[in-house]
């Protein structure tokens, strides 16, 4: 409970009193991004798929194998003792076994390439599915590898999240169905954890170590202020859906950036805010275009008759990314930007989506990096999913398209539980490229956790939500969920010391 | 010191606008807190005299109870509910802070809700209560525009000393602070205004060359320190460029002169340049910004040019001649938009049966960049001409124009744009 009469002195709520209030200086961001998911410029798409589940299923394999061998190495059940299977052909019917593969999760309602080409449908739209998952047990789960298949049965299976592309090793006997009964289902668990500072070098307190041979030095210069580092944030929003036609949120945008910019509330909390060291903006940044048509309601069908070479003004609409760009370029003066893309931005719509181009934004594209600059741009543009390490913690993140993806594959909306389980299966993207549109990877399968980040975001997401899992090893990964903006007003805050969240909700 | 007094008066009083303290500071160029004094001080001073004179939103930022934790999906799940991990359906709790706008007869009703209030702050005033937040969006394009316009002065609370931002030719004036940049500005005036005077070709008057000058180099001087820097890069590429290719320039002009000049001024009395619809509110980019992507645009006109056969060159090359002075500036015009007004034509003297003046032509200019990369640029430009009264070079043009673009032209004229592409579609 908070009266009228106790915020009246404030010291906002007085007369002007004519003093110049001082310059507040914004915390200094450190920075290093990773281009784990920058795609080469001369890529061939006519290879298959396969190789992606190969080498994800190579790479993954020896420690669900490890764990599974741990796990289960001597059990005796009924008399018989578990042996390790290498293929998933070799499993024999009756025999006590286990054995490791990639899981295929067969839908009716799931998207299948064979149908498609069957009935001659050649145009691949994206799917307008909202949930693969129909429970009516039609569902098959199926364990694979380059050998064969087999289906999987049991209870066990139920307590288990289980999509297409996670690897994982499964004990049981194959039943008289050829179906393989589980008894007891392993995974990989998380990755081993780097420690923190290990990509870039910490900014020193006191100035006696050698000179951080970085590019930038600001480091050298803020190590001379009494805590720089201390009560430094990250700022997280995703889904600013810059529209052109809807401003019912226009205002709460506006109110966002004087936040950011520290434009608002009084010296104290002005202060506060100016431990925001960066702003990351997880997919989203300009709204859908179907949103766009369905608002815009101009005259269907007549335009479309004519086709233009070029630019169609009829057609496009720039004034999101117009805006999206005021924003930014606004912004950028007083914070750097990393920005990654998502479903609707202006990038290409299969995974890993590389960063979006800074032509797009005139106003703020000066603050990007020259092509082939080896320090990272101010307002970095980077790829979706995107790795880096940010004040010393290793993070990854992506534009939510992934963990949307999977949540069609369940049955409830648990989507920390799916993120978790991500970091568990050590891949960020399971369900590409069966139902995730994704490149075909040929000689590596970025999307494999080879080391287990400290932070671990998803933009997009209809709510907000953060977790702190734990490994066996002594891994802590801070999971977020950021809400969309449009739909929450909300922007997520983290703490660049402990990692401690806290958000902001903007209301008009 | 009562500047603001009269300033709020006349706008939210007489005016009945909706102003945010954003608003203010930018329009008296005070620092933003003060600018939040000093509505509340206006606010306080004017409903002492009469009550709910005016209207005050105030900003609240602070914790609400009620919002510590945040379960995540449904608690009452059928499915999981045997499973253990029941706990994996919350989230960790984590504090939520709530900004918000409050108009002032509700703001006794929702401080109440506050567990606790960080700051307070009245956020704008306006002449009644508002019925939609909207207005305020007003004042919020107002600001974004008076930024635009003038940035270098944007009184920021937070300030940045890392910021790096990308400078295209000169780093050497990376360095340079906003003290700096003015002398720059200055010297960039007379500089630009000389170099489109030497473009020119030796214009008769100085006088109407001036506006030109002075319209060119008004985004640079318009832009921010940050921006002038690049501005003043951009520009003193420019000279640099013209020193070195002055002279071809002027070569490549007087040859073309006679057939750039008419058509393009017959072009622009059919549809003239504001009208190709393409070149709206868009910002357009400076030129040397893009100057690699124009490049490659004009290599692959070239290139089809070339694959066209040879017989009736001289016919091609006049369609394409004329089109292209009006298809370049939708992708770029070097001129800002007020530019675009002007006339055409400028009659300095009419006397003695001969006109003499200037008249406004592309001029396709071919210079060699920082990098050593050749870059074709299109530059809207001045040419003064002397010729018998009825401008002669337009009529004879029409008639000694072959009668292939009789038909050919008309077609491209009412989509108000030639193009290349036209030439194909009609095959």
């Amino acid at each position: 409970m908070v009266k009228l009469e106790d915020v009246l002195d404030s010291s906002m709520l007085k007369k002007p009193t004519g003093d110049q209030p001082e310059a507040l200086e914004r915390s200094d961001s450190n920075y290093h991004p990773l281009h784990t998911f920058t795609l080469g410029k001369d890529l061939q798409y006519k290879q298959q798929f396969a190789d992606i589940y190969f080498l994800r299923l190579t790479k993954i394999k020896p420690s669900v194998e490890e764990i599974a061998s741990a796990e289960w190495e001597g059990t005796v059940i009924g008399g018989e003792t578990a042996k390790k299977v290498e293929r998933v052909l070799d499993v024999r019917q009756g025999e006590l076994c286990w054995v490791a593969g990639t899981v295929y999760v067969d839908m009716p309602l799931k998207p299948n390439i064979l149908e498609d080409v069957s009935k001659d449908r050649w145009i691949s739209a994206p799917s307008t599915v909202q949930q693969y998952f129909s429970g009516d047990g039609r569902d098959a789960v199926m364990l694979e590898d380059d050998s064969g298949r087999i289906r999987l049965v049991g209870d066990v299976l139920k307590s288990h999240i289980l999509v297409t592309g996670c690897i994982i090793a499964v004990m049981g006997t194959e039943n008289i169905n050829g179906e393989f009964d589980v008894i007891d289902v392993q995974i990989a668990d998380l990755a081993p954890q780097p420690g923190r500072w290990e990509l870039s070098i910490k900014p020193s307190q006191n100035d006696t170590t050698k000179k951080t041979p970085k590019p930038k030095d600001e480091d050298v210069e803020m190590s001379g202020s009494p805590s720089p580092s201390q009560g430094k944030k990250i700022a997280f929003v995703s889904g600013l859906e810059f529209s052109g036609t809807d401003t019912s949120y226009a205002l709460d945008l506006n109110l966002l950036l004087e936040f950011l910019l520290g434009d608002v509330l009084d010296p104290s909390a002005q202060s506060e805010l100016s431990h925001i060291s960066r702003l990351i903006i997880a997919g989203n940044s300009i709204a859908s275009e179907a949103k766009e048509h369905q608002l815009a309601e101009d005259q269907p069908g007549e335009k479309k008759s004519h086709k233009k070479y070029g630019y169609d003004s009829s057609s496009y609409n720039p004034l999101p990314s117009q805006l999206f760009d005021k924003f930014l370029a606004e912004l950028l003066p007083s914070m750097p930007v990393t920005l990654l893309p998502g479903a609707h931005d202006p990038a290409n719509a299969s995974y890993p989506q590389q960063p979006i181009h800074p032509a797009m934004f005139p106003k703020s594209r000066a603050y990007a990096a020259l092509p082939g600059a080896a320090e990272p741009g101010w307002l970095d543009t980077v790829t979706n999913p995107w790795e880096g390490e940010v004040e010393g913690w290793k993070m990854l993140g992506t534009g939510g398209q992934n963990l949307d993806d999977m949540c069609k594959y369940v049955p409830d909306n648990d989507r920390l539980g799916l993120m978790e389980a991500m970091c568990r299966w050590r891949c960020s993207a399971p369900t590409a490229p069966d139902t995730l549109w994704a490149y075909p990877f040929q000689n590596d399968e970025p999307f494999v956790m080879k080391e287990c980040p400290h932070l671990y975001f998803v933009g997009c997401q209809p709510e907000f939500g953060t977790r702190v899992i734990q490994g066996p090893d002594g891994q802590m990964v801070r999971l977020i969920a950021v809400p969309s903006f449009a739909a929450t007003r909300e922007v997520v805050l983290v703490d660049t010391e402990t990692l401690d969240i806290s958000r902001v909700k903007i209301a008009t | 010191m009562d500047k603001y007094k009269t300033f709020l008066a006349d706008n939210v009083i007489t005016e009945d606008k909706v102003i945010t303290f954003r608003l203010l500071a930018r329009s008296l160029g005070v620092h933003v807190n003060t600018a939040k004094q000093m509505l509340y001080d206006f606010h306080k001073s004017q409903n002492d005299r009469r009550p709910g004179a005016i209207h005050a939103t105030y900003l609240v930022y602070g914790s609400k109870e009620g919002v510590s934790h945040s379960s995540y999906g449904t608690d009452g799940d059928i499915k999981m509910a045997s499973s253990p991990p029941d706990v994996d359906f919350v989230s960790d709790s984590a504090p939520s802070f709530s900004l918000a706008l409050i108009p002032e007869e509700r703001l006794k009703d929702e401080l109440a809700q506050y567990n606790e209030v960080v700051s307070i702050h009245v956020y704008s005033i306006e002449p009644g209560p508002m019925k939609d937040m909207a207005l305020l969006l007003d004042a919020v394009e107002e600001v974004f525009k008076i930024d635009e316009e003038e940035d270098f002065k944007k009184p920021n609370v937070v300030v940045n000393p890392q910021l790096r931002r990308r400078e295209r030719t000169h780093p050497a004036i990376k360095s340079a602070s906003a003290t700096t940049s003015k002398p720059v500005k200055q010297e960039v005036k007379p500089a630009f205004a000389a170099a489109s005077l030497k473009a020119k070709e030796a214009p008769k008057s100085a006088e109407p060359a001036a506006p030109v000058a002075k319209a060119s180099a008004a985004p640079t001087t318009k832009k921010a320190v940050p921006a002038l820097k690049r501005g003043g890069s951009s520009n003193s590429g420019i000279m640099q460029a013209f020193s070195k290719a002055a002279t071809k320039v002027k070569k490549e002009a007087s040859a073309n002169n006679s057939r750039a000049a008419t058509p393009s001024g017959d072009d622009s009395s059919m549809h003239p340049l504001s009208d190709d619809g393409e070149d709206d509110d868009v910002p357009q980019p400076k030129p040397l910004e893009t100057a690699g992507g124009r490049k490659s645009k004009k290599e692959r006109e070239d290139e089809l040019r070339r694959m066209m056969e040879e017989d009736d060159d001289e016919e091609e090359d006049q369609k394409e001649k004329s089109p292209t002075p009006e298809e370049e500036p939708i992708e770029e015009p070097t001129a800002p938009e007020p530019q675009k007004e002007e006339p055409s034509e400028v009659v300095t003297t009419s006397a003695n049966g001969r006109r003499r003046g200037k008249r406004r032509i592309m001029r396709k200019k071919q210079i060699m960049d920082e990098q050593g990369y050749l870059v074709t640029i299109q530059e809207p430009g001045w040419e003064s001409f002397s010729e018998d009264e009825a401008p002669p070079a337009v009529k004879p043009k029409i008639s000694a124009a072959p009668a292939a673009p009789a038909a050919k032209g008309k077609k491209a004229a009412p989509k108000g744009q030639g193009n290349i592409m036209s030439f194909f579609s009609k095959k």
